[in-house]
């Protein structure tokens, strides 16, 4: 069964990214535009993976993953971070919440396979033939 | 001495998460600029030390100039002299923006993006492309992002895998210009907060504009970085309100 990773992001673009790089695998993509959405599909779809922004309207990144981290329910699902701010109190901040790894953005598509490679079993799509 | 416990803390995280640092030059430079006691003779010997700091100090002290043989200001020192520490601080600010806007095209493009003298691109007029994010704290202004509607498409385009032709709006043209905005700023915060200048940034605003003048506060600085790969062409504007600690 493919495994759901939740891409949340105010970005379109971002998000479209995250979704091409998973295309070869067998992973179903699903996605937010801010943290308070993202909180709302994560109760409801449970992925197993959750790669995250920081700066985002209505509720950001580190709040998101705050009271993700509170939740008993959803507080085992690996979060990535994927952000263009790589300063030091963000990423002491970030690291103490307990996130898994902390993508900044410029990205390749290489570097989030890898990265969450890290936290789940990632396989490839079967190629149906045609 | 040992460093603090968060900077070696931080040194380990930035070493598992393989987090890029900024150079060294830049990031003393900031360092000094945000402190108060800095005297300018610290501040001129870590920009000589780099010969691409001394270039744009230098270019931003003759705005007026076409080339070096306009110079009216020919020294790290005399600029610095004549135009004060916000002269610096925008140096320091614009370096993070330059090499992260050189990454991206780099990572997500697969373009190298060359930073060229203003008078290499094309004087942008008329309807164009314009993002803007401000940034307020310790240090208060605004970021430009500027490109024909050719170059945004194009742009766009290239970072979501498509051709300029099949991009179906312009939001997704702005939403592109938008992120690549973010990604610039996002990396020069982080430099800027690091050396204790805490700012805020505003949500971008991008749109179609045929308004390029730039507002700069009395006594404010503007650097201008123009960006050239094949027929892209970017102006990149930085605006530092005065320097008041």
């Amino acid at each position: 069964m493919a495994i759901k990773i939740l891409s949340v992001d105010d970005s379109r673009t971002i998000r479209l990214i995250v979704g091409r790089a998973f295309k070869s695998y067998d992973v179903t993509v699903i996605e937010a535009g801010n943290g308070e959405e993202g909180l709302a599909v994560a109760a409801r779809e449970k992925p197993e993976l959750i790669i995250l922004d920081v700066t985002m309207p209505v509720m950001d990144g580190v709040t998101m993953l705050t009271r993700l981290k509170a939740d008993p329910e959803l507080k085992g699902i690996p979060v990535i971070m994927l952000t263009a701010e790589s300063g030091r109190e963000n990423v002491l901040q970030i690291a103490r919440l307990g996130v898994r790894d902390y993508l900044v953005k410029p990205f390749k598509e290489e570097q989030i396979i890898e990265k969450a490679s890290r936290c789940v079993t990632l396989e490839k799509r079967a190629v149906t033939a045609a | 001495m040992q460093p603090a416990p968060d900077f070696r803390q931080y040194a380990e995280l930035a070493r598992r998460y393989g987090l890029a640092a900024v150079p060294e030059s830049v990031s003393r430079l900031t360092q000094l600029v945000a402190r108060q006691d800095s005297s300018v003779d610290e501040i001129v010997r870590v920009i000589e030390k780099d010969p691409a700091l001394s270039a744009r100090l230098l270019r931003v002290a003759n705005p007026r100039a076409a080339d070096e043989s306009e110079y009216t200001v020919g020294t790290v020192d005399a600029a610095l002299m004549r135009n004060g520490i916000g002269c610096a601080l925008l140096l320091a600010m614009g370096t993070p923006l330059s090499l992260a806007l050189v990454k991206t095209f780099q990572t997500m493009l697969s373009l190298k993006l060359e930073c060229v003298d203003l008078w290499q691109i094309e004087r942008i007029s008329g309807p164009h492309m314009c993002g803007a994010i401000g940034f307020a704290g310790k240090v208060t202004g605004h970021v430009y992002l500027r490109m024909s509607q050719p170059s945004a498409r194009a742009i766009a385009a290239g970072i979501l895998g498509l051709k300029p032709e099949d991009l179906s709006d312009n939001d997704e043209i702005r939403d592109a210009a938008g992120e690549l905005l973010n990604i610039m700023t996002g990396n020069f915060k982080s430099n800027l907060c690091d050396a204790g200048l805490d700012c805020k940034l505003e949500p971008p605003r991008v749109g179609m504009t045929d308004d390029y003048t730039t507002p700069v506060e009395p006594g404010g600085g503007l650097e201008r970085l123009a960006f050239r790969a094949d027929k892209l062409e970017i102006l990149i504007e930085v605006t530092a309100n005065p320097w008041t600690d």
